[in-house]
Formats: C-alpha cells, structure tokens, sequence
C-alpha cells in the first residue's frame, strides 16, 4: 500500500515507480505493467494538482500518460 | 578484494553510489522491440557536418571497427561490470562527418522516435562507440541489436539502444528521458539522476 503523497519527491516517486513498470513491461505481461502504470500516474496526477509546490509535476505525469496510450495503441514512444 | 555485507563484492570504486551489481542482464526499455530489416535499415548523419550522409547495414558494417571493455551503469539501479563491445567508435563517425566549428552536441535518434543528448566531447572518448556486438556475440535485440549506443562514463539511458542516427547540433536539446524529468548530464560518480539536480 503506498502511503498517501505528501511533499513533491512523494508525487515524483510515484512517476518515477511508473516509468520503472514502464521499463520493465517486456519482462511480464505488458498490459499489467501498462495498467498498473497507468493506475500510478493517475494517483502522482491527482496528488500534483493538491500537495502544495507539485504542480509542475502534472505536466509530466500527463506525458506519461500520453506515452502508455501510444504504447498500447501499437505505436511506440 | 573485499566483501561488502551481503556478500557483495567491493572493486574498488568500480561501482558509483548506490548501485548494486548484477551478474546477468536486466532488459528495460521504453518502447517495444524493434524488428530489424538490414534491406532497408539506414544510419542517418545530418546536422551541424560538412558531409552529411546515410549508408545501409552492410556500408556501416564495414567502416573500422573497435573493441572496448567497459562498465555499464543504469539509474534504476544495478551495474554490470566488463561488458566488451565491438562497434563503429563515435570518433570515426564524427571523423567522416566532419562536424561544424559551431557543432557543440549531438541528438542520438533512434527507433520509434526516442532521442538522447549527449556533448560532443563527451562523445569523442575512446570507450563511446556503435556497438553491434557485446561479449563476443551479435548484441541481442533486446539489448539494443543490431546496433546502440555506448557510453559508459553516463547512466545507461544516454546508451540508446536501437540507434538510426546522429544530429549533430549547434546547441543542447534534450533527449527523451531528458525531457520526462531525468538528468541532462547524467553521471553516475555524481548520482546525476533527476533534472532538479542540474
């Protein structure tokens, strides 16, 4: 259980723990580590827009959003 | 030799802050893997040159090739010693090139459109190459085969697996991982792993 984020180095480790399923996709079953992911960056997303000096932060984690929809999608980043 | 807790070994300052080694080889990429076509594959050189140009497989195959024994170090953690490489060096690529007095860094492109920049003095060191072989053996596609980048003294990102080309600039630019957040220089002796840092 990942404890609720904080400070702005919570929200970066959430997109940080992102990118490292992201990474690590083809190890598994792709469509887990995608969702699980995505599942991720939806929390980093929505604690940027509350925990105070995060904000810049959304724009990286919409991204990386927009990476996994081209990910599965079929086209690649 | 000494033994870290754990039974790790310590060589020596071999290993930056922070990593732990691995004796196999993770695989950890942003896209899926490419399918390699050598009929129509290209490595493209463009930019700040004299001599812009673009030569097939079997061409880049045959330019001067070297072998390098490196370290290899990746910012999610592990660290893998020894690894020898067999490649086109990045030199004999700016050599045929010729960059521009105004060249100062170079855009490495690759497949599926992911990008890592580098300073071209960085890039002149005798260990940076083209590799298409790691251990004696055609480098794996999921690896980086047929060919990716090397550059040991940097965080494996800067090492872009699945290279199609250089673009040589006359200003920085920053990479695919570069822009997402992570380091524009990315040392690993310095822990340069987040662009906060910079």
């Amino acid at each position: 259980m990942t404890a609720e984020p904080t400070t702005p180095a919570d929200v970066w480790a959430l997109i940080e723990r992102a990118d490292e399923l992201i990474k690590y996709a083809s190890n598994r079953d792709p469509a887990t580590a995608y969702a699980q992911a995505r599942e991720t960056l939806e929390h980093a997303l929505a604690a940027a827009c509350s925990v105070p000096g995060a904000a810049p932060l959304e724009q990286q984690a919409r991204t990386r959003l927009d990476d996994i929809a081209r990910l599965e999608g079929g086209a690649a980043t | 030799m000494k033994l870290k807790r754990g039974g790790q070994e310590d060589l020596d300052g071999r290993v930056p802050p922070n990593q732990r080694l691995t004796r196999g080889w993770p695989v950890l990429h942003a896209s899926p893997v490419p399918k390699f076509n050598p009929a129509i594959w290209t490595f493209r050189v463009w930019g700040e040159v004299t001599n812009e140009f673009e030569i097939p497989w079997e061409e880049f195959r045959a330019l001067p090739a070297v072998t390098t024994t490196s370290d290899f170090h990746c910012v999610t953690g592990w660290s893998k010693l020894d690894n020898t490489w067999e490649g086109i060096s990045f030199a004999e690529i700016a050599r045929r090139a010729e960059p521009k007095p105004t060249a100062t860094h170079a855009l490495i492109h690759a497949e599926y459109g992911y990008t890592a920049n580098l300073p071209i003095d960085a890039m002149m060191d005798d260990d940076v190459l083209f590799a298409w072989s790691h251990d004696s053996a055609p480098l794996e596609a999921e690896h980086g085969g047929p060919l990716r980048l090397v550059v040991p003294k940097l965080y494996a990102w800067k090492s872009v697996k699945w290279v199609r080309g250089v673009r040589f600039l006359d200003h920085d630019e920053r990479g695919y991982w570069e822009v997402r957040g992570y380091h524009n220089r990315a040392d690993p002796w310095r822990e340069e792993r987040y662009s906060w840092q910079e």
